[in-house]
């Protein structure tokens, strides 16, 4: 049975990765819908859900049938290389190394695009608006499926994960839906810290508890080990910000 | 569309060249010494002090590669 660490960091991490991966996928859309159309960005992101749901639905079984050890130890790994590289990521943004992600500057962006770009029409669907909504939606789902495979295999809570990134999902269209505009004041590189910061932390439990390793506190250990991430990444930008801040 | 799917779920997980190689040593070591030298607690330990240290040295050299270009 899981304890309520395991439950609340779970869904936590898989809520808030989700939600920056919705987000992100949301401005496509949005970008789709206002220069080419509301039927095209509609159809490719269905297009896309439905393959989404395939993939699901043909890795699902194969999950289940890898022994609990190694898919542990595989889930470990991908998450310390998907988590270190968020959190190095959003340390480099934050010291002001690499630019903060703009999602109005992405709308703008994609919408020139779109704008300029020839229609596609064929038989009544923009067709190329449909593909650029596929595609996003299909590449920010690919790693929501990831990140809900990572964060609840493991532990067998793959549900719980599910639900988590489902609400991000029905969380950011709904307010998409409502507001029709990107969702640029969503502070995107604090959640990304943050989701780094709970990546690493569940990659580092789970590689060390598939070597065997019996962690102190046991679950409470990803806590430990949030801490741990959180204070070296704090200590990182404390350091780094104000020198480079000299240099410019 | 396949091509840029491929080179975006290496991309999910190697950025850093430096970071992703760091990583896969870590955890290497930690194996080794988890099941050569029957030390679990070891590799807990090694896992628990090297990823951070690793991720320090990864934004180390960005931000140093950032200091050089400007």
């Amino acid at each position: 049975m899981a304890n309520l660490t395991t439950v609340l960091s779970i869904a936590g991490a898989s809520f808030a990765a989700s939600f920056v991966e919705a987000v992100e996928a949301l401005t496509i859309v949005l970008a789709v819908g206002v220069a080419r159309g509301w039927r095209p960005a509609l159809t490719g992101a269905a297009a896309a859900f439905a393959a989404l749901a395939l993939i699901v639905a043909l890795l699902g079984p194969l999950i289940g049938a890898v022994p609990i050890r190694a898919l542990q130890f595989a889930v470990g790994v991908l998450l310390l290389l998907f988590g270190l590289r968020w959190l190095r990521k959003a340390i480099l943004r934050a010291i002001g190394v690499v630019a903060l992600h703009d999602e109005d500057a992405a709308f703008q962006r994609q919408t020139r695009e779109l704008t300029g770009a020839e229609r596609g029409k064929e038989r009544g669907l923009d067709f190329i608006a449909a593909a650029t909504a596929f595609k996003a939606v299909l590449l920010e789902g690919t790693e929501v499926v990831f990140i809900v495979i990572a964060v609840g295999a493991a532990r067998g809570l793959l549900g719980l994960a599910s639900a988590g990134a489902l609400a991000a999902c029905i969380v950011v269209a709904a307010i998409g839906a409502a507001v029709h505009r990107p969702l640029a004041r969503v502070p995107e590189n604090a959640l990304k810290f943050a989701v780094g910061v709970l990546l690493s932390a569940f990659g580092l439990f789970w590689t060390g508890e598939s070597l065997g390793v019996e962690w102190p506190g046991g679950d409470a250990a990803i806590l430990a080990f949030a801490a741990l991430f959180l204070g070296v990444a704090a200590a990182l930008v404390a350091l780094l910000k104000p020198r480079l801040a000299k240099l410019a | 569309m396949i091509g840029a799917m491929t080179t975006r779920l290496i991309g999910l997980f190697v950025d850093d060249g430096f970071l992703a190689a760091a990583i896969l040593a870590v955890v290497a070591v930690a194996a080794l010494l988890a099941s050569a030298a029957a030390a679990p607690w070891l590799a807990g330990l090694i896992l628990a002090l090297a990823l951070p240290a690793a991720l320090a040295a990864s934004v180390a050299l960005g931000a140093r590669r950032a200091r050089r270009e400007t």
